[in-house]
């Protein structure tokens, strides 16, 4: 997150050694360059919400809540249901964190993770409607961060993904032109997977699943969020920097790749 | 007036099998965050909540640098998914006055006067809420405290009670809580024997209220234990000890 | 200990980390007591790192203003290495450029020259073997274990410099610097995890000694 490059200085000799292992295919923790760090995920760790799951990449914790209730459409979508994605990076998570209302990164960090899964179609929102222009699902997704050591984005969105693919709601039908309870759990329409990938420039190379000290070091991030088919839904290029073009489509081409491997690892683990 | 659903059954044993003593199923670890200079996670009952300390730290805005002690910042928050109906991220008036009484019952412990014009942070995230997610809160962060090595007087260990079917019960859970008659959240320094959180809901006649706030004290103690059990198990492992100077620089 | 725990009654001298309460002398912090010569000591096994004048430790300047280097040392406060310490009374901020000494990300190994209530910790470079440190690995410890990491006179710290055939410069803020030959480094930074970690086993020295093996590492 480039909050940490605000605040945080990386020390000129860590940065060189970055440097010269990167030119011999090695980055400071051993990985290669185009090497996330493992993936853990783990749902239904909150019962109170409707999904949850709690994500670690490295070091990197965070927490997705899914909460699932009735309300009335937006006035220019009447047949679809509400999906909101929120995100908080809480005091808890960094030394550089500040309670209070969201920062521009927290802010950012949402929209991307929240483009990725809107554009994807992710779920079909149609499939929440019980009353067009009346009453439709409302589906809020809080992500709570309480850990930083780099790449909240991907973190973020394969938990937002794991809570939504294991969550279930309670099934209500219309009655008199009313939504009503049912006592049966449905789960939540999710039709496809989108998955994000990072990836931070350090020197000229560009390093997959950064950790806080590599986007210290960084002087540009990308994500790209890939879905089932290989076509990209979302990216984001951040920090005030440049990309040439060759660098955007090298950054397609390995989020494509990854993308798929990480699919897979999604999928075992909220099945 | 609809009429009030019995909570304890005829046999005694509450909605979730307890008798009117017993303490819901508590379990704690400390140092799970990496960032924080100190922190430890609590369940109680389905309460699952994490505390983090930062500090001591430099004060911002400098404005509110105290010259002679520390400034301690306490944030109680819960996760929107936390209980049952969403809650909206921003700090409601409830986690605004829990916030402060948390602060309040934390800072006795701490000695403050040991870092002068520096800032503590407690952070208290709920993550899901089942009733005296406060206590609990309070239990914990007094563990990040000390797993931040703040210098402290004593732990801080919370525990409520209350009041439901007439009877005088620890450790309510959120039903309990919110369909019986009176709930008290009590927090104490359990060496020194000082109570740092005392609140009051409901209405307790003056042995009712002797009953609950004992019963509150003397579970807590019964916390107090595992949080002891907690720390040890972070720091001194399962080894043998050496207190020998021998090794040490001088 | 755990903060509360009384660690002895009657008539001791005590040092930090303990109050007296009473005839009961009260553990403050987490920690290892002993009772020896000099009374009760309390052995801090988790806290920050507050400077004392005197204290060698290695900062990372963070900032440059017109008038010295902001100095990350690892603690609640950063230090400032005014100008006028490195280049003498004739300094100038319009004839000195700062950034010709140190630059923002520079690791330095300094001394805390004096720590006042009112001010932030001033730092000096003046004397042997503190300036620039070019190269190295940086390793970051509890600053509580750095008296088990240096040893009594430094045996510790001796033995590992030795087995590893690095250089390790140990700073009381809990940054390590270590250079030499990379398995060298390797062996350097587990012996110190060791440390960190087995900070209360007693026969911690005879440990870390057997895991770094007989031979010096390169002969």
């Amino acid at each position: 997150m480039s909050m940490m490059k605000k605040n945080y200085v990386v020390e000129t000799i860590r940065k060189a050694q970055m440097v010269e292992m990167l030119a011999n295919g090695k980055r400071m923790d051993g990985r290669a360059p185009d090497e996330h760090r493992p993936i853990k995920i783990q749902t239904g760790i909150i019962q109170k919400a409707n999904g949850s799951a709690l994500v670690t990449l490295g070091n990197t914790e965070v927490i997705a809540g899914v909460k699932i209730a009735t309300g009335t459409p937006f006035a220019d979508t009447p047949d679809k249901g509400l999906l909101v994605v929120n995100a908080e990076i809480l005091p808890l998570a960094s030394a550089y964190a500040e309670p209070g209302p969201p920062s521009e990164d927290a802010i950012e960090l949402a929209r991307v993770v929240d483009r990725g899964i809107r554009e994807s179609e992710m779920v079909d929102l149609t499939k929440l409607c019980l009353i067009e222009g009346k009453s439709v699902y409302t589906v809020f997704v809080d992500v709570n961060i309480m850990n930083v050591d780099g790449n909240l984005f991907d973190a973020m969105s394969y938990a937002v993904v794991s809570a939504l693919r294991t969550a279930k709601m309670k099934k209500y039908v219309v009655e008199d032109d009313k939504p009503k309870a049912t006592e049966e759990e449905i789960p939540v329409p999710v039709e496809r997977i989108p998955v994000s990938v990072t990836m931070a420039r350090i020197g000229d190379a560009l390093v997959v699943d950064p950790m806080s000290e590599e986007e210290a070091a960084m002087d540009m991030r990308i994500t790209i969020t890939t879905d089932d088919d290989g076509n990209i839904c979302a990216s984001q290029k951040g920090e005030a920097s440049t990309i040439s073009p060759e660098k955007v489509l090298e950054a397609v081409d390995l989020s494509i790749r990854i993308g798929k491997e990480i699919r897979e690892k999604i999928l075992e683990a909220t099945s | 007036m609809e009429p009030k659903r019995k909570l304890i059954g005829d046999d005694g044993l509450r909605q979730d099998g307890r008798t009117w003593d017993q303490l819901r199923p508590i379990k704690m670890e400390v140092g799970l965050l990496k960032n924080a200079d100190g922190s430890a996670y609590i369940e109680w009952g389905k309460n699952k909540i994490m505390a983090a300390v930062y500090g001591p730290k430099e004060v911002h805005p400098k404005h509110q640098v105290l010259p002679d002690r520390a400034l301690v910042r306490t944030r109680y928050h819960m996760a929107p998914f936390s209980v049952d109906e969403r809650k909206n991220p921003a700090p409601s008036r409830r986690e605004i006055e829990i916030s402060k009484v948390t602060r309040e019952a934390l800072e006795p412990a701490v000695i403050v006067e040991d870092y002068p014009r520096t800032a503590i942070e407690v952070w208290i995230e709920v993550l899901q809420s089942d009733g005296g997610s406060r206590v609990a809160g309070i239990t914990a962060a007094s563990l990040a405290l000390a797993d931040a090595g703040i210098n402290l007087r004593d732990l801080v260990v919370g525990c409520s009670c209350g009041i439901v079917d007439g009877k005088v019960v620890a450790d309510l859970d959120d039903t309990e809580d919110k369909e019986g008659s009176g709930d008290m959240p009590v927090a104490i320094m359990p060496n020194l024997n000082y109570v740092t959180l005392l609140q009051v809901d409901g209405i307790y006649s003056r042995e009712q209220f002797q009953k609950a706030f004992e019963l509150a004290i003397e579970k807590g103690r019964e916390v107090y234990a595992m949080q002891r059990e907690a720390l040890t198990k972070k720091f001194f492992g399962d080894g043998q000890v050496s207190t020998s100077s021998e090794e040490e620089a001088e | 200990m755990i903060p509360g725990d009384v660690i002895a009654t009657g008539d001791y001298r005590y040092g930090s980390y303990v109050e007296k309460r009473g005839d009961s002398y009260i553990a403050l912090r987490i920690g290892l007591a002993e009772i020896g010569r000099e009374g009760i000591k309390l052995n801090p096994m988790t806290g920050p790192y507050l400077p004392r004048p005197e204290d060698e430790v290695i900062g990372k300047v963070i900032d440059i203003n017109g008038f010295g280097w902001v100095i990350d040392i690892n603690s609640c406060f950063d230090g400032f290495l005014p100008a006028s310490f490195v280049f003498g009374r004739e300094f100038s901020p319009s004839t000195h450029d700062l950034t010709t000494k140190f630059k923002v990300g520079d690791i330095i190994g300094c001394r805390i020259e004096s720590f006042e209530r009112s001010r932030d910790p001033q730092i000096s470079i003046r004397g042997h073997g503190y300036g620039k440190i070019p190269k190295g690995e940086i390793i970051k410890i509890s600053p509580t274990k750095v008296p088990r990491l240096i040893g009594r006179r430094g045996a510790m710290i001796n033995m590992i410099s030795e087995r590893t055939s690095c250089d390790v410069k140990v700073g009381q803020n809990g940054v390590v610097v270590v250079t030499g030959p990379p398995e060298g480094i390797v062996k350097t930074a587990e012996a110190i995890k060791m440390i960190e970690n087995e900070t209360h086993a007693a026969d911690l020295a005879r440990k870390v000694e057997e895991h770094l093996g007989g031979t010096p590492v390169g002969t």
